[in-house]
């Protein structure tokens, strides 16, 4: 595995001018990133934004058309067999054989490093215990997730990739590898996570990054890039079906009026001088709304107000 | 690395044993196959011909001549009235039918047996030869005596014989096709490469762990398949076990590589299976596996040796059937031991993890 001396300071990752292009589209456009050891840093944006592509060039599956790449002070170069003895990846699909046994498999991807957690121990952490005799292919979607996440883990690693490792899952199971997500923070590792679920960015990302169409469009802690929107609050009016076209209606209010399925959306600085003005307004024009909410912007509004489209667009 | 590899193998080998679909396609199924035609096709000349004769109303001296005649020559007479003979025939059962016409007979052979009424309506003519002689007391006509032998001329074989080198072939192909090619495309489309690479695991070990797994999957199977093979019908192997080697490691690497090589043409297992198939079905039937190609045009039994299995089959049934050594059969021998080269090459530039 070489004598490479790995330096212990300095960022976990360091991304500069990162881009590839595939046959029929540029899929990361130059990307500039910057993740500091020990914190969770989430990449977010919708399906095709290059949130995959771009992990897969820092994890070494795919070769970058330009760009620096320098993980744990390592480069994919020079030191490919130091990243990967430090680094632990979950893809997209577990793609583990059927038949293979929880603990047989821990055992398997631990005897490819140098040194592995003891499987007892990995078992523990993500609450498969009494599943470790099973055959992968008779688990649950979020027990196929916790081994992801477990085989992730199995060399010790300083840095973890976890590629929307809650996509499809149902809200508990959801919870419970949040959870095992922040014992990873807790632990002292680094964690690079996508996903498209905003409220799951905002309970697990220190930082994060908002890309579309292969670029970083807005990048901080989750409460700066909501602050940065400076319209913290949002009116909405739901309707039974689809929403009416807006049009008529923001000219007479005077103000702009989103129209997002099933409801209208306005977003407003002073929620309480405009509510009675809209609902005036809507009682004079007849507007055949069900009920009216105020909220917080979140960060689904600041993706929103960026790119004009919705996450999961 | 050893260990490494070792590990790779171990546990390849525990999940194939898992399989209990694949344990029994190359294991049970080949020995099946060896039982079921080896005892069907026992009699070496194949199932023994029949005739259907028709009782005429009031039988006379040379009726009864002729079926003794038809007799001696081991045709199976089956004597039935005009009308049962008829509805029997209506039925497509009978291949050759012999009616009495006039003071002779006349035969009807159906158009669809012609393969088995041919042969059947040649030895009714003997026979009856054989009866007017015999009616008019002339000596017993002479016969020139035939014997069964194999090519090689050691020892007279049957047909299980000649199935058992067949098979041992046929699973080598299975194996490259399906257990070296579609098991790694499937790999690649499942993402099973991309989730190896991002380990430190080199990627040449992973793959020796499954060529040594598929070739002591090759192994066993030829050792089951010879020992039913020598218990249930006495079938050795007539060459040194040298030459028997050397033949089933060319064969072995030959299809391996082709696995590969294939496996690199395709970009989802339903594709593969589709190319594959496209390799399999005529290799399997057109090579000699199970029957030779005596009666196809010459060109198709030349076209054939183009591709490996042929020329393999021919190899290994000189070998292990007639004890023959390998050095009349170069030709073969360099036909197998080009594709072995040419797929190889082609796997190394051309397998794709991703």
């Amino acid at each position: 595995m070489g004598g490479t001396e790995v330096p212990m300071s300095g960022p976990a990752l360091r991304i500069r001018g990162l881009r590839k292009a595939f046959p029929k589209v540029v899929a990361v456009a130059g990307v500039d990133l910057e993740v500091a050891r020990g914190e969770v840093f989430g990449l977010l944006g919708p399906n095709g934004a290059g949130k995959t592509t771009t992990l897969e060039m820092i994890e070494g599956l795919t070769a970058p058309d330009a760009g620096e790449i320098e993980i744990l002070g390592c480069t994919w170069a020079r030191d490919g067999q130091a990243i990967r003895s430090r680094i632990g990846v979950q893809l997209q699909s577990t793609s583990l054989f059927n038949k293979i046994r929880v603990r047989e498999a821990l055992d398997l991807y631990g005897s490819y490093y140098p040194k592995a957690r003891p499987t007892d121990e990995l078992l523990a952490l993500v609450q498969l215990q009494d599943k470790a005799d099973a055959y992968h292919i008779t688990l649950s979607g979020g027990q196929q997730q916790r081994l992801a996440l477990a085989l992730a883990l199995v060399n010790d690693p300083d840095m973890v990739f976890l590629d929307e490792p809650t996509t499809g899952l149902d809200p508990q199971a959801r919870r419970s590898l949040w959870d095992i997500v922040r014992r990873m923070k807790a632990e002292g590792r680094t964690v690079l996570i996508t996903t498209h679920y905003m409220e799951e960015a905002e309970a697990l990302c220190d930082r994060l990054a908002i890309m579309d169409h292969g670029q970083v469009i807005a990048s901080g802690t989750p409460a700066s890039l909501i602050a940065q929107l400076a319209i913290p609050s949002v009116v909405e009016l739901t309707f039974e079906g689809s929403a009416p076209d807006p049009a008529a209606f923001s000219a007479r209010l005077g103000e702009p009026v989103e129209r997002r399925g099933e409801r209208w959306e306005i977003p407003t600085r002073d929620p309480k001088a405009l509510l009675p003005r809209l609902l005036e307004t809507a009682e004079i024009a007849a507007v055949p709304y069900q009920q009216v909410h105020v909220r917080r912007a979140t960060l689904e509004d600041v993706f929103l107000h960026q790119t004009g489209r919705s996450l999961r667009d | 690395m050893v260990k490494m590899v070792w590990r790779q193998f171990a546990m390849e080998w525990k999940l194939y044993t898992r399989d209990k679909g694949a344990m029994f396609w190359t294991f049970a199924f080949p020995v099946v196959m060896l039982l079921g035609f080896g005892f069907i096709f026992r009699g070496g000349g194949g199932p023994k011909l029949s005739v259907v004769y028709v009782e005429p109303a009031i039988s006379s001296p040379k009726d009864a001549a002729l079926c003794k005649a038809m007799g001696d020559l081991q045709l199976k007479v089956i004597r039935l009235a005009p009308a049962e003979a008829e509805a029997r025939w209506g039925r497509g059962e009978t291949a050759l039918e012999v009616l009495p016409a006039g003071s002779g007979y006349r035969m009807r052979l159906n158009s669809y047996l012609l393969a088995q009424g041919g042969p059947t309506a040649g030895l009714v003519n003997q026979a009856w030869m054989m009866a007017q002689a015999r009616l008019a007391g002339a000596p017993e006509p002479g016969r020139i005596p035939v014997s069964v032998e194999s090519p090689g001329g050691r020892k007279a074989s049957n047909y299980a014989a000649f199935l058992l080198p067949g098979l041992l072939g046929l699973n080598l192909l299975s194996i490259g096709l399906f257990s070296v090619g579609m098991v790694n495309v499937s790999y690649r489309e499942k993402g099973k490469f991309r989730r190896l690479a991002v380990t430190p695991l080199p990627k040449w070990v992973f793959l020796m762990g499954q060529v040594l797994q598929r070739l002591a999957i090759c192994l066993a199977q030829a050792v089951v398949l010879v020992a039913v093979g020598w218990a249930v019908f006495g079938i050795r192997n007539q060459g040194s076990y040298l030459d028997l080697t050397l033949v089933m490691v060319l064969g072995t690497a030959c299809f391996m590589s082709f696995g590969f090589a294939l496996s690199s043409l395709a970009d989802t297992a339903e594709s593969y299976a589709a190319i594959a198939n496209v390799f399999f079905f005529p290799l399997m039937l057109l090579s000699g596996v199970y029957f030779t190609l005596d009666s196809a045009p010459h060109w198709l039994q030349h076209a054939v040796w183009i591709l490996p299995l042929a020329p393999f089959l021919t190899t290994l049934r000189a070998v292990f059937n007639d004890g023959a050594s390998l050095a009349g059969h170069g030709l073969a021998l360099a036909v197998v031991g080009a594709w072995a080269v040419v797929t190889f090459l082609v796997a190394v530039r051309r397998f794709r993890w991703a």
